[in-house]
């Protein structure tokens, strides 16, 4: 028995080798249209399982709706690591059939590495309220499509707004107004070790906003538009309105901890946090507060208010198809990416906690009807209405750029150089370097 | 080692032995060399497909412009002339040869001084040992981390010592860009004295004690036994030291990449992390592979400084 399993595997491997060799040599014989028929596996990449449940969730929703279909999952390592593992999967021929973009500045890089199939077809079938989509065309194509967009919003402690009696944010809210609002509350609070706000030490928790709001091109060549968001960045820590990026950098503060344990009454952050949020009130790892959301301070009063849409930025997560994919399960796998992607893998999604890159309202009440999530008006709005612009848009030299501008980042932040004589460097690097 | 293999081919094989009277040499050295060659074989091979291969490769790759995908096209020096001109680069060379530079002095007197210091009869000698081994053992992330606290400007405690000494401006530490490689030198010596201090005390074992007394019965000063006894007897140990030291120094990567992952700015960016950024982030691996080559260069050059040096100070 033991010894027949190796042969038999060896069989059936040669054999499917054969068989997919022979599929794609006789590729025309076949002609399009023509479905696989009789049962279907394809594979999907995704990271930490353990801790990561969406694959699983998209994988078992899409099984119930197709029977004969079967997901099965390959697990990478989280953090970086899944892009490097990835990447050297795709270099050799072995990655599964279709998997996560995680990361969109490299989307360009395995676009134009021909690792990615076009996709297109799937891409215009769906919603076009699909958020991020429209970034993921390039030259007219597109080659993979958003599954789950988290926006930037404004966490904020209401029992800390009451204690320090400032007014809570009602939607209308410009930088000058969280600026007024953190120092109030800094003062207001009157604790030794609490802070109006908390910035944390990414560079998107300035640039992100700066590019979006500003309307600016990464790669103009020119990062003057960072200028006021860094200047009141710098004014923030120096009057004490936040930690310093020194003290936050080198003591590991994370802001899990700064806004859940009332060491910040407002923290910048990205839409996942609520998830992350909910279920730490639930273990008692984060304290028992009121708390709600709002929409993310805006440049000027353009964008404010309830009957505008405020402007914040949020990297679409992605799916695409491998380009080595046997030819009869293609047509599976943009099935499979249609679903993820639109209102049934949207509402499988949201009962997790996830926010997909498909709001409706489905997934709003689904989102909202959370325990423990807050339930006003604006927390609501703040969820569901916002024009978010990409982190990293699509272009062959993101990645290179936001390298340069991490570093000006920590450069800026840690008060090593002048705002503008770090910028005017940054533009000069990236002339120098990317080109 | 040689006579028993000498005897040993007239035990097993005396019949060709005798066959062939005229030229057993050459059937030795053969037979010898087969040995030889099966003994080192289970380690050749996987240093041939770990190590030599991958790094065979690495030459090829700068020559192109592979960013891993699909096929890689051939360039020729274009990515050796990027640098040239390619500031990043420059900043992370000198930012090595300025971490190497005080790196390799500093560790060798430390982790010597530290030698020389336990290896007198002391008592509790091996606890003492073993504390100033204990950083080599440590993981490097934890290192990291509880350096970075110590070093921190405003709470750290190294700071508010400094504090009741003076009254002037007190160093950023690992968020300034003067004083962070100051800061990664002394924790990278911190972590690394305790493995070279092992191998000096190993070395010291070999002083003769001789030598020693009959320097003492000269009338030699402890300075002068030192300079004119114990150093000189070192000397093997301390060019395996500083052979290893400096190829440490030059490839440090883990350390700076969890400290300050190479800021702020570039501050602290060295070669290494260079490489890693080029090809593991922004995947352009044919501009990384020749970078790789350049520090790869550097170490051989280096180390066949020393040799030669090392050699010609032998005879």
């Amino acid at each position: 028995m033991k010894r027949t399993t190796p042969i038999a595997l060896g069989t059936s491997a040669a054999l499917v080798l054969a068989l997919t060799a022979c599929g794609s040599d006789g590729g025309g014989a076949g002609g399009a249209g023509e479905t696989a028929e009789g049962p279907v596996t394809i594979s999907l990449a995704g990271w930490d399982f353990a801790a990561t449940p969406e694959f699983q969730t998209l994988a078992d929703g899409f099984m119930e709706a197709n029977p004969d279909v079967t997901v099965e999952l390959k697990e990478y390592p989280a953090g970086n690591d899944y892009d490097t593992a990835l990447t050297a999967d795709l270099a050799a021929g072995t990655a599964p059939d279709v998997f996560i973009v995680k990361n969109l500045k490299n989307y360009v890089t395995f676009q134009a590495g021909g690792t990615l199939l076009d996709i297109s077809d799937v891409a215009s079938e769906l919603d076009p309220a699909t958020g991020g989509l429209e970034a993921m065309a390039v030259d007219g194509k597109t080659y993979a499509v958003p599954y789950r967009q988290d926006s930037w919003v404004l966490y904020y402690n209401k029992d800390l707004f009451a204690k320090a009696g400032v007014t809570e944010p009602d939607g209308s809210w410009t930088w000058d107004d969280y600026e007024a609002a953190a120092a109030e509350l800094t003062k207001g609070i009157g604790e030794q070790d609490a802070t109006g706000a908390y910035l944390h030490t990414w560079q998107s928790t300035v640039q992100g906003f700066a590019l979006a709001q500003s309307g600016a091109d990464l790669e103009g060549g020119d990062y003057s538009f960072l200028a006021p968001y860094y200047e009141r960045a710098l004014r923030m820590q120096q009057e004490g309105s936040t930690p310093t990026f020194a003290t936050a950098t080198t003591n590991e503060l994370t802001y899990q901890a700064q806004f859940g344990t009332q060491k910040a009454a407002m923290l910048p952050m990205g839409s996942w946090y609520i998830a992350t949020l909910v279920a730490q009130q639930a273990s008692g790892e984060a304290d028992t507060f009121e708390w709600g959301i709002a929409p993310i301070p805006q440049a000027d009063e353009s964008t404010t208010g309830t009957d505008a849409t405020p402007v914040t930025f949020g990297d679409p997560t992605t799916m695409g198809i491998n380009a080595g994919i046997d030819e009869e399960k293609v047509d599976t796998a943009k099935e499979f990416l249609a679903y993820a992607a639109g209102p049934e893998g949207a509402a499988a999604l949201a009962a997790i906690g996830i926010t997909p890159a498909l709001i409706d309202e489905t997934v709003e009440s689904t989102i909202f009807g959370l325990d423990g999530v807050p339930q006003d008006d604006l927390s609501k709005f703040a969820y569901t209405t916002h024009e978010t612009l990409p982190e990293n848009p699509v272009g062959e030299k993101t990645a290179a750029i936001q390298t340069i501008l991490g570093e000006v980042h920590t450069e800026i932040m840690s008060e090593s150089t002048p705002v503008d004589e770090a910028l005017a460097t940054a533009a000069e690097r990236v002339a120098n370097e990317v080109g | 080692m040689a006579t028993p293999v000498v005897d040993q081919p007239a035990a097993v094989l005396p019949g060709s032995a005798l066959a062939r009277p005229r030229r057993p040499g050459t059937r030795l050295t053969a037979r010898n060399a087969l040995i030889g060659w099966t003994f080192i074989l289970p380690n050749f091979v996987g240093f041939a497909v770990l190590t030599l291969v991958p790094v065979l490769t690495l030459f090829y790759l700068s020559f192109t412009s592979s960013n891993i995908f699909g096929t890689a096209s051939w360039v020729g020096l274009d990515n050796y002339q990027r640098l040239l001109t390619d500031k990043g680069f420059h900043t992370a060379l000198g930012n090595t040869f300025y971490y190497a530079a005080v790196h390799i002095p500093l560790t060798i007197v430390v982790s010597l001084g530290l030698a020389l210091l336990l290896n007198q009869k002391i008592r509790g000698v091996a606890f003492f040992r073993t504390v100033a081994f204990f950083p080599y053992i440590t993981s490097i992330v934890a290192i990291a981390v509880v350096w970075n606290m110590l070093f921190s400007p405003e709470y750290g405690p190294i700071n508010q010592l400094l504090g009741l000494f003076t009254d002037g401006a007190l160093p950023g530490w690992t968020v300034s860009k003067d004083w962070v490689m100051p800061a990664v030198i002394i924790v990278g010596t911190w972590r690394d004295m305790g493995f070279y201090m092992l191998l000096f005390l190993a070395g010291l074992q070999t002083v003769p004690a001789e030598l020693h007394e009959a320097a003492r019965i000269d009338g030699a000063s402890t300075w002068q036994r030192f300079w004119n006894v114990t150093l000189p007897c070192l000397r093997p140990t301390m060019f395996l030291v500083t052979v290893m030291i400096t190829i440490a120094s030059f490839k440090v990567f883990d350390l700076i990449l969890v400290m300050t992952d190479g800021g702020p700015g570039r501050a602290s960016l060295v070669l290494s992390h260079y490489i890693y950024t080029k090809g593991f982030v922004q995947f352009e691996f044919g501009y990384a592979s020749s970078v790789a080559v350049v520090l790869f260069g550097i170490c051989i050059l280096v180390t066949v400084v020393q040799f030669v040096y090392n050699k010609r100070k032998e005879a």
